[in-house]
């Protein structure tokens, strides 16, 4: 088997897996020691330990079980950026697809909360609970191709809503352009790590929104259906690139503070490349060489 | 401005190309589908003035570029400093300042100040290829003429150099009278001057009408070519006082000789080699200069064997060449001095007996000295002709009776006239003048508050010290109306001694109080009585002296017929321009006496004050007048081909164009590329 997809909290699964589980259990790895009471199994009595200090300790192990993978995907208009066939979206169906096939390969169970404004604010447009097994695969593979961007983005309200509804610890995978004013996000994370969630955030941007190479007049069309801007890029490059400077630095700035996984990806690059990175990086055998 | 190729402005509205490509090119953007739209909205509303501002720039340096090259092409003129010329006017009234003071030269290239801007009007009139109708009004003559030909300007006999004084107000005045009988038009108004205070007279009163009528007149402009510069190397000659004495070592001229330089050259010490002609025989002296003004008071030239004999006769006096010819020479003339005869008319024996007798006191050993009494009802016995100095104490002629015209004509002549108050009035009144009610009734101390000590019957003697006018008490006077200069005023502000201000050549005086003792104190406390007396009779003297000196003008020949230049050397320069010119001529009156006279340039012109912007500024106040600043160095015409200018303003343009259209550089530059993940 290739990289494995690891949780890196310990995750109550419902099912024996390959995640480490706060709760001690059988596993063939030991934990720790502690003083019997009253009602302990008598079989995990470490009689050894008992026969040279007379004393009785409960041997623990650890116990292992399986993660809930929950995607949280943004569908807002602006997802929608790029080229037919390799619009934002298409890269973020890419990276959900392929982690759900992961997880799900290893026995986790994979969800999905995909959405945007104009949809009722109290569901998704695409609500999936994580389940597990290959049917279940099948049928999320479906909904995610099924995907498509259109409105406001509404990420920030997505996190808050989805933190309320995943009662369990599980892997929070949030696939966004967080275009948007981000300020709310830290909350959001907070949000789900106050649910002890382990977050990862992938951060999809295209070079041509960070360089503004254009050369002549351009009228631009918001994605979200904002209204259009007439613009000449050469007057404006300058101001350009100190707002997506500033921007970048606060966004660098939450996910430091929130302490999640975060990864700037861009569209020019492979998404096997960036799942590549992000699967070392989370691989405790490999992330140090990969850091 | 003008232009030699106008018909090509006709191009100016491509001017607006660049504003049309630029709106054209705006409707040809393209259309992009865009999802960081914040980062627009944020930097549209961070450029949103300096961006616009930066376009406008961008498109106002493109207008103007254009605009330049047309321009460029067009081939516009200018006159120097960039002043507009006054292309396009149908009349061009040349008003030019011919006085001595404009003879001031360059030595490289020998051209006047009069040369050099008549050269350049005629130069402009030329290059702008006007056909507009020139005509000069110069201020020797104040005479129109119609120049037919630019070129010729410099060349006419009205525009000469003169030896006389300018009166730049009349000159104004001149061309403004001929403007409103004969404008048509546009009109550019040429004043050509140097600014000499004494040419300007700041403070005639004929000012006030020059701004009204100019200012009123919309379709005249008013350039003024002024040639301020007074710092060269210039030594100016006058001589005064000139007689004949007889000395034991025989006979001998005597004179007063002052010689000027620039207050510049005034701390070194120098020699300067004058030359002395008397009735042709020549002979040179050094004189040493020290300071601004050198005075030799009683210079004396001893008459050679040739001259022994005469008693009359001309000389000049001449410095050598500098930056002025036209004030190195003075001329003089000299014969028996006339008798110095007064006549009072008067019918008051006492008043009458005071002046008689200071009037018949010998000032001058050498003088002879007359005077008569009488009675006004027997002024037919006046002798005109013969009196210098005219007391009148009668009731003011009747105006247009014979007595006033006589009594004009005295004054006119240069002759002296002294007014002193009748004891009844007749209400008439002469040059303006008229006597008022007494003041005071000859008991109560009418104080003296104020007397004239510069210039003047009361002016203080030659060594300054005051006559004693302070003593003077005054219990009795008449008050008076008119333009009056005033001599001596009361404590009250009444003027008691005055001069009027009039255009006769002899001097008219007003004495508002008599020499009798319930009047003042004139005669017994006698010196300033008597020297007013004597002082007014050498005024009137030199009018009717038979060698007699004059200042240069174009009425200087009048009632001279026949006169005839005495210097060879000069004749042809005295006949072209007869009164003008410093000569010597001699003269026959009415009564067959042979005369003399010496013309010379008014002294006025050696005052090398000159009228500033701050003085020029109220005596033109709301006339819209273009001051053009010119030096006899100067060699550039007063107007050239400035398309050069138009095209360093579009290279100018261009380049700030490009400079805007450069990126700008990001203020930081971060180590990594922008974007590029922190975690």
């Amino acid at each position: 088997m290739g990289l494995p997809l690891n949780a890196r909290h310990a995750m109550l699964g419902s099912v024996s897996g390959r995640h480490r589980s706060p709760i001690r259990g059988s596993a063939l790895e030991f934990a720790q020691y502690r003083k019997y009471v009253p009602g302990d199994d008598t079989r995990r009595l470490d009689w050894r330990t008992w026969g040279r200090t007379d004393r009785y300790y409960i041997k623990e192990f650890e116990a292992d079980t399986n993660l809930r993978l929950c995607f949280i995907v943004d569908t807002s208009g602006s997802m929608g950026y790029g080229e037919k066939g390799k619009t934002r979206l298409d890269y973020a169906k890419s990276i959900v697809g392929t982690l759900a096939y992961l997880a799900s390969q290893q026995g986790d169970a994979v969800g999905l909360y995909a959405g945007s404004k104009n949809d009722t604010d109290t569901s998704f447009s695409r609500e999936i609970p994580p389940k597990r097994g290959p049917r279940h695969l099948g049928v999320m593979l479906d909904q995610v191709a099924l995907l498509e961007a259109s409105g406001e983005t509404g990420l920030v309200e997505a996190i808050h809503q989805a933190a309320e509804k995943i009662a369990q610890r599980a892997l929070i995978v949030i696939v966004s352009d967080l275009l948007f004013d981000v300020t709310p996000l830290q909350e959001a994370f907070q949000h789900l790590k106050f649910r002890k969630h382990d977050i990862v955030a992938f951060h999809l941007l295209d070079r041509e929104e960070i360089e503004f190479d254009f050369d002549r007049p351009t009228r631009f069309l918001d994605l979200e259906g904002g209204p259009s801007l007439l613009a000449d890029p050469a007057l404006i490059r300058r101001r350009y690139q100190d707002a997506v400077k500033g921007y970048l630095d606060q966004v660098n700035q939450i996910v430091n503070q929130s302490v999640i996984d975060y990864h700037r990806t861009f569209l020019d690059e492979s998404y096997e490349q960036a799942l590549a990175r992000f699967l070392v990086g989370r691989n405790p055998k490999t992330a140090r060489s990969a850091r | 401005m003008s232009f030699l190729q106008p018909i090509l402005l006709i191009g100016l509205p491509l001017a607006l190309l660049p504003i049309i490509i630029h709106l054209i090119n705006q409707h040809r953007h393209r259309t992009v589908k865009w999802a960081a739209m914040m980062f627009l909205l944020d930097a549209k509303k961070m450029t949103k003035g300096m961006a616009r501002l930066r376009q406008i720039l961008i498109l106002a340096m493109r207008v103007l570029a254009v605009i330049a090259l047309l321009f460029a092409a067009s081939r516009p003129l200018a006159g120097g400093w960039l002043a507009l010329t006054g292309g396009g006017a149908d009349t061009v009234l040349i008003l030019l300042d011919r006085s001595a003071s404009m003879e001031q030269q360059n030595l490289e290239s020998g051209k006047s100040k009069r040369v050099s801007a008549l050269e350049k009007i005629a130069e402009l009139t030329e290059t702008t290829g006007s056909n507009a109708e020139i005509i000069l009004i110069e201020s020797a003559t104040l005479t129109p003429t119609p120049v037919a030909n630019a070129e010729s300007l410099a060349d006419l006999p009205q525009t000469a150099a003169t030896a006389t004084a300018s009166d730049i107000p009349a000159l104004l005045e001149r061309g403004i009278d001929y403007l409103a009988v004969d404008e048509s038009g546009r009109t550019d108004i040429w004043l050509v001057s140097d600014l000499r205070q004494n040419d300007w007279k700041t403070g005639s009163g004929k000012w006030q009408t020059i701004r009204a009528n100019l200012s009123a007149k919309e379709s005249a402009r008013l350039f003024l070519l002024n040639y301020p510069d007074t710092d060269v190397r210039n030594l100016s000659l006058s001589v005064a006082e000139v007689e004949r004495r007889k000395t034991p070592e025989g006979h001998q001229l005597v004179m007063d000789l002052k010689v000027r330089r620039n207050a510049s050259a005034a701390e070194t010490e120098e020699t300067v080699r004058v030359e002395f002609t008397v009735n042709g025989t020549r002979t040179v002296e050094e004189i040493a200069l020290s300071g601004e003004e050198t005075l030799r008071l009683g210079h004396t030239i001893p008459l050679g064997d040739a001259n022994m004999g005469e008693t009359r006769g001309w000389g000049r006096v001449d410095l050598p060449a500098d930056d002025n010819l036209a004030d190195n020479t003075a001329y003089f003339v000299f014969d028996d001095e006339a008798v110095k005869k007064t006549v009072i008319v008067s019918a008051d024996p006492t008043s009458a007996d005071a002046i008689r007798a200071a009037a018949a006191s010998a000032l001058d050993s050498s003088g002879k000295y007359e005077s008569y009494i009488i009675e006004p009802s027997r002024t037919a016995e006046i002798p005109w002709e013969e009196t210098a100095l005219l007391f009148w104490q009668a009731p003011l002629p009747e105006e247009g009776s014979t007595e006033a015209a006589l009594l004009q004509q005295h004054a006119e002549s240069g002759r002296a006239l002294v007014l002193l108050p009748p004891d009844e009035l007749s209400g008439e009144s002469f040059l303006g003048f008229k006597w008022g009610e007494y003041l005071g009734k000859g008991e109560e101390l009418l104080k003296v508050g104020w007397w004239r000590t510069e210039s003047g019957l009361l002016a203080n003697t030659r060594n300054g010290n005051p006559l004693p006018v302070g003593d003077l008490n005054v219990f009795q006077a008449r008050a008076n109306e008119g333009e009056i200069q005033p001599l001596l005023k009361l404590e009250s502000g009444e003027v008691v001694i005055g001069k009027l201000i009039s255009e006769t050549q002899g001097p008219v005086y007003i004495w508002a109080t008599l020499p009798r003792s319930n009047f003042s104190t004139l005669a017994s406390d006698g010196i300033a009585f008597f020297v007013m007396i004597h002082r007014a009779l050498d005024e009137g003297v030199a009018a009717v002296s038979p060698a007699r000196t004059s200042d240069a003008n174009s009425a200087a020949l009048a009632g001279t017929p026949a006169a005839a230049p005495l210097d060879e050397m000069a004749i042809g320069d005295s006949l072209a321009a007869p009164g003008l010119l410093p000569a010597a001529f001699e003269y026959t009156t009415t009564d067959q006496s042979k005369r003399l006279l010496a013309l010379n340039r008014p002294t006025s012109e050696d005052d090398l004050r000159i009228v500033d912007a701050e003085g020029i500024s109220p005596l033109l106040e709301g006339v819209e007048f273009r001051k053009i600043r010119d030096e006899v160095e100067n060699e550039s015409s007063l107007a050239s081909e400035i398309w050069r200018l138009f095209l360093v303003t579009m290279a100018l343009a261009l380049l700030f164009e490009a400079a805007l259209c450069l990126p700008l550089p990001l203020e930081e530059k971060s180590e990594k590329p922008l974007g590029e993940s922190s975690s």
